[in-house]
């Protein structure tokens, strides 16, 4: 009988869900609000329409991300820097560091034989997540998934201060103001967001290949961006945003060939969809 | 009003060691027994820790208020905030030490009084006589706090210690140089005994200071003997109730009292090893302190780690002593006390030099880490930068970096957070790194 295993991915800002087997069977991605975290089993419920399966078939769960205590479906709860680091090792074997650029938070992690060994995290600052941009965009009116392309066409990247998302703001709408060109503002952005993520991560040696991951990897600028403080050219997964729910349904996948490797039975959650009462 | 704000109320953290658990009461005595004693007319002083000067003023009848504890104590009993905003308004950065932030809101406050500000944490800090500040290093509040409270309290004196040692170089041997540095302490230590002397009323009983320096001398060997015993598997005592029991070392040196302490930490230690009993009782992953003060307001973040199966047997934070008979001079033959407090003061900053000479690239700091590592079988470094404590901070990623480089790769957590400043902090987050942190000790076991 085919075993077929679900990661979801709570994160700060956008909700994943993935149900594989051999490979990914279904996936949805959803933006994360109170209601969304809450409501976790109706993003569960939409990726088992898609892949066609009663959510009795699901062998385990895993739920990672920042809102992963509000899954109380899950079988176990991994954290979010394990989950990348399985999920970068089977989309991108040859990386050996990882770069998530997050919604709320950004993180550096070595890999070794698949596994973190070390890792560094920016959660106290703005400054050098996705949630910089997205503040800038609004400021600026841009869509936030318009500013990658807009950077390319920059002609000089106007510096913009990477201390503070508030008073970062502030100056690229004086800058803007100024007559300074929009591309080369946004330019600007990417450049201030890789400047502080580099500067995290230099407290990991930095060992090639190096993989970006998370909504940041979607934007074309920013990736540029990162490759200019690295000096080479980073790997990116086709759907950057997955890799964390890829990787917590694969530890899934790993916990329970263990399990019947060692012959050991494993304590799983009610195979029951319902509403975490955290928020109520 | 911030200022009326009430504290939030904690549970008190679980500790290990009996020894630790009677830290809280002693303290709360400590601080109480100062404010009785400015009532019995007694010299008060107001007092660095790792000064040097803990004989000497105890030789000399002088109680000290020991004002970086005093903030940690409000950081603890999470009530340092309205303190902090009290030094705010007063123009001080908030970016500065929030030891001495604490302190300055509470000194403004308790000035403009003329009394304690309304329900200060265990009945508040008494009104100093002097203030003994102290010049080391990096860390230069120990200049200028004592100088910034005299704005509100311009009668109280203020004697500067410069108490320097020689700074670490591979191409030289401090011993070339380490008697200018004695010499230049104990000129200092003289200037000190005169200022006491003039503000007190009474002569220095020399006697009795040499009586209190090899007391002191016995409890650094005493307190070494005991901290080594933590090596043991399971260890039975962690970082966590270090966090307490370094309170006589820093706090009571040079007495009788913080003698005993160490002696029963010591029984106590021998009798848990003997029964097998440990911080946990099964220890997956044995972590170092590496460097950094502690959130005073989340030092249950330790229980944390025990409850994933992690213990401290060992950290570099407030372990402020060596064994002085594994110094490379005999100190038992300086019988001058004032050259005898110098030289141990030299020697327990040059102690891991020669260390980091024999091994090309290294630094004393990371010959420490490096040595705790091995003595204490431990798996993962974590270090805390406390934002506001410069002297901690400056230097932590290099030396990470650095043990990284001319050791090992070792896994590693940096917490960010403060000292007092509790705005600093997020539980949630920092459980989360620490969850990753151990996923990570984890896969490197595997």
């Amino acid at each position: 009988m085919s075993q077929y295993f679900a990661g979801v991915d709570i994160g700060s800002t956008m909700t994943k869900v993935v149900i594989m087997n051999q490979s990914v069977l279904a996936s949805v991605i959803g933006p994360t609000g109170p209601e969304h975290r809450k409501l976790a089993n109706r993003v569960m419920e939409e990726a088992l329409g898609k892949a066609k399966l009663p959510f009795e078939d699901i062998t385990y769960v895993v739920a990672t991300g920042y809102g992963r205590i509000n899954v109380p479906f899950a079988d176990k709860q991994i954290t979010e820097i394990s989950c990348h680091a399985r999920g970068v090792a089977y989309l991108l074997p040859e990386a050996r560091t990882v770069i998530d650029i997050g919604g709320q938070d950004s993180k550096g992690i070595k890999l070794k034989d698949g596994r973190a060994v070390d890792f560094v995290m920016n959660d106290k600052c703005a400054a050098g997540t996705g949630r910089f941009l997205e503040v800038a965009a609004e400021e600026l009116g841009v869509k936030l998934e318009d500013m990658g392309k807009l950077s390319l066409e920059a002609k000089k990247a106007v510096s913009v201060s990477n201390t503070c998302t508030v008073f970062a703001t502030h100056e690229v709408v004086t800058k803007l103001s100024k007559g300074a060109a929009l591309p080369d503002i946004i330019a600007g952005l990417h450049e201030a967001i890789a400047t502080r993520v580099y500067g995290m991560l230099r407290r990991l040696k930095i060992e090639r290949e190096v993989a970006l991951t998370g909504g940041g990897a979607k934007n074309i600028g920013l990736v540029r961006a990162m490759e200019a403080k690295l000096g080479f050219a980073v790997l990116v997964p086709p759907e950057p945003l997955l890799t964390g729910a890829i990787g917590a349904a694969l530890l899934g996948k790993d916990i329970v060939k263990e399990a019947e490797e060692k012959g050991t039975t494993l304590a799983r959650a009610e195979r029951r969809l319902q509403e975490a009462t955290l928020f109520t | 009003m911030s200022e009326e704000k009430k504290p939030e109320e904690r549970k008190k953290r679980r500790t290990a060691t009996e020894a630790a658990s009677k830290i809280g009461p002693m303290v709360k005595a400590s601080i109480g027994g100062t404010v009785q004693a400015r009532e019995e007319g007694k010299p008060l002083a107001y007092s660095f820790i790792c000064c040097c000067y803990d004989e000497i003023i105890r030789a000399m009848d002088v109680v000290p208020i020991w004002t970086e504890n005093y903030a940690g104590v409000c950081g603890a009993k999470r009530d340092a905030q309205r303190f902090l905003e009290r030094a705010e308004s007063e123009n001080f950065s908030r970016s500065l030490c929030t030891y001495a932030l604490c302190g300055l809101g509470f000194d403004a406050w308790r000035e403009e009084l003329g009394e304690m500000p309304p329900e200060a944490p265990w009945g508040g800090q008494a009104r100093p006589d002097m203030m003994l500040g102290s010049g080391q290093m990096l860390c230069d509040p120990r200049n200028k706090w004592y100088q910034a409270a005299q704005h509100y309290m311009p009668d109280v004196p203020i004697y500067d210690v410069g108490l320097p040692w020689p700074p670490y170089e591979d191409d030289y041997d401090y011993r070339e140089v380490q008697d200018y540095y004695v010499k230049y302490i104990v000129r200092e230590l003289k200037g000190l005994v005169k200022f006491l002397e003039k503000h007190t009323g009474k002569k220095m009983d020399w006697e009795r200071l040499s009586g209190l320096v090899d007391l002191t001398d016995k409890t650094w060997n005493l307190i070494w003997e005991a901290y080594e015993l933590r090596r043991a598997v399971p260890t039975p005592m962690g970082t966590g109730d270090a966090m307490n029991t370094m309170v006589p070392m820093v706090f009571m040196m040079g007495t009788q009292e913080c003698y005993d302490y160490y002696k029963d930490l010591y029984d106590e230690l021998k009798l848990k090893i003997a029964n097998k009993e440990g911080v946990i009782p099964d220890e997956k992953y044995r972590l170092i302190w590496g460097g950094g003060l502690p959130s005073w307001f989340a030092l249950s973040d330790f229980n944390y780690f025990n409850s994933k199966g992690a213990v401290f047997p060992v950290e570099t934070t407030y372990r402020m002593i060596e064994a002085t008979y594994n110094f490379d001079m005999d100190l038992s033959k300086i019988s001058d006390p004032l050259e005898h407090i110098a030289w141990r003061w030299v020697k327990f900053w040059t102690y891991w030099h020669d260390k980091a000479r024999k091994r090309p690239g290294s630094h004393p700091d990371v010959e420490r880490l490096i040595k705790y590592i091995e003595d204490y079988k431990i798996d993962g470094i974590v270090m805390h930068e406390a934002f506001s404590c410069r002297s901690w901070h400056v230097g932590l990623i290099w030396q990470l970096n650095l043990l990284k480089k001319v050791y090992r790769d070792i896994p590693s957590l940096i917490l960010e957070s403060d000292i007092v400043d509790i705005s600093s902090y997020n539980e949630v987050d920092t459980r989360a790194k620490i969850d990753a942190f151990i996923d990570t000790l984890e896969a490197v076991k595997r």
